[in-house]
């Protein structure tokens, strides 16, 4: 077999992107509360898990997901949340293939565990508020205005950031399972893999 | 035809553009509007940037949202020159909040708007090669690019079948109107899929050997002036950035 991808393969990837896409920005519009922004990490992955679990479906080939991941960092840069999700979308991304590759694309309940481990990407939007913590509370005085500033600063002490991979993580381990469940209940059935 | 994101069909855009400006312009708006941080001369220089797409929409007759843009940002830059001060509490809080993301989202959005109202795929696809990016973030990127708006039309309209069998928002269980919603809308567009990469497929797209392309790409003078304004905005960046130390 042809482990190289193709054109065929690609063309997947960008699709999947863009449904994943869509479904985590309607889910994570609710950002814009302040209150609720650290639950964005655990809305994500729980809501992405029903996409993933059908796109890793049909991958069969080595790299997909790093692409996936660059993709999605790099649509994360042009909505205006910071260049931090392209790296971290390039190393969950290329953890989880190594994942899917050892177990050779086909082991269900192992893809539940790659969803958590590539759920963790979305670390990449949190990094910036806590690692250049000042500036990122400058930038957001004059746009958002000191009250909003202040409340965001005070849910988002700086060991959160661990706890958030942590929760990205479960929730994405959880979203996987969501994800495998209405896998099974509606494609298999519906002979769309 | 109604919806689409990059046109399929070349339309006149007045100022006539690269498309590597186009995105040049575009990030530079996304990093310094977007998330900038708005501190000495920046506060300036941001107002250079917005006019770049109000300048741009006009130039290529799109009028109304010429006008909208025009409502739209400077209504919300008055509110925050004048207005807020006079407001208190909680109306001050929010107001500031809304007039916060619509000053920081509408120049980037237009500008979005612009670009793939005004890019072919073609051309993008060519201005991608042109910078020598890999094919495989190439052809996914403007796949992707191609399919939001189906999706978003796909979504629009399940949620039109989900309301008339009263399934909507506020009506029932969360979990149940998720899977109602995804579940529909990821079989039509994995069909919808399959479909793009056969038709796809038969342009050559993912072929072994170099694709060509008919369309003319080169930087002009006006795409020299645009990029000396991206540079600037950089440039006064990290001025500022040098002069905090």
């Amino acid at each position: 077999m042809n482990n190289k991808l193709q054109g065929k393969d690609l063309i997947n990837i960008g699709i999947f992107t863009a449904i994943y896409f869509i479904v985590i920005f309607a889910a994570a519009s609710i950002g814009f509360i302040p209150i609720f922004i650290p639950l964005i990490s655990v809305i994500v992955p729980l809501v992405g898990g029903i996409p993933m679990m059908l796109f890793f479906s049909k991958i069969k080939k080595f790299g997909m997901l790093t692409i996936c991941g660059v993709l999605l960092g790099i649509i994360m840069l042009l909505t205006g949340m910071g260049w931090w999700c392209i790296p971290t979308g390039l190393i969950f991304g290329l953890i989880s293939d190594f994942m899917m590759k050892a177990c050779d694309y086909k082991n269900a309940k192992r893809e539940v565990l790659i969803h958590g481990v590539f759920s963790m990407w979305v670390i990449g939007a949190f990094i910036p508020i806590v690692v250049t913590r000042d500036a990122y509370y400058q930038s957001l005085l004059p746009g958002y205005g000191q009250e909003y500033a202040d409340t965001l600063m005070a849910y988002m002490p700086d060991w959160i950031l661990p706890a958030l991979l942590i929760a990205a993580f479960v929730s994405g381990l959880v979203g996987g399972l969501i994800g495998r469940k209405i896998f099974k209940k509606h494609f298999e059935r519906a002979g769309i893999v | 035809m109604s919806r689409e994101l990059l046109a399929s069909q070349k339309n006149n855009s007045g100022i006539l553009l690269d498309p590597r400006t186009k995105l040049a312009v575009l990030i530079t708006i996304a990093v310094f509007i977007l998330g900038g941080s708005y501190e000495g001369i920046m506060q300036y220089y941001i107002i250079v940037l917005a006019a770049i797409p109000l300048l741009l929409l006009s130039a290529a007759r799109k009028w109304k949202g010429a006008v909208l843009y025009i409502l739209i940002f400077g209504g919300s830059l008055c509110l925050e020159m004048f207005g807020l001060s006079r407001l208190t509490g909680v109306a001050n809080y929010i107001a500031v909040a809304v007039v916060g993301i619509l000053l920081r989202f509408t120049p980037s959005v237009v500008m979005g708007y612009f670009v793939v109202t005004t890019t072919t795929v073609s051309e993008f696809v060519a201005a991608m090669e042109r910078l020598h990016l890999p094919q495989q973030i190439t052809i996914p990127m403007s796949v992707m690019f191609r399919f939001f708006p189906t999706v978003a039309e796909e979504w629009s309209a399940i949620g039109d079948a989900m309301r008339m069998r009263g399934i909507r928002f506020g009506g029932g269980k969360v979990g149940a109107i998720l899977e109602y919603r995804i579940v529909p809308m990821m079989i039509c567009s994995v069909k919808i899929g399959e479909e793009l990469s056969q038709a796809a497929l038969t342009r050559g797209l993912g072929g072994p050997v170099k694709r060509t392309n008919i369309c003319k790409l080169g930087f002009h003078v006006q795409d020299v002036i645009f990029l000396l304004i991206c540079l600037g905005a950089f440039a006064a960046q990290i001025y500022v950035l040098a002069a905090r130390r």
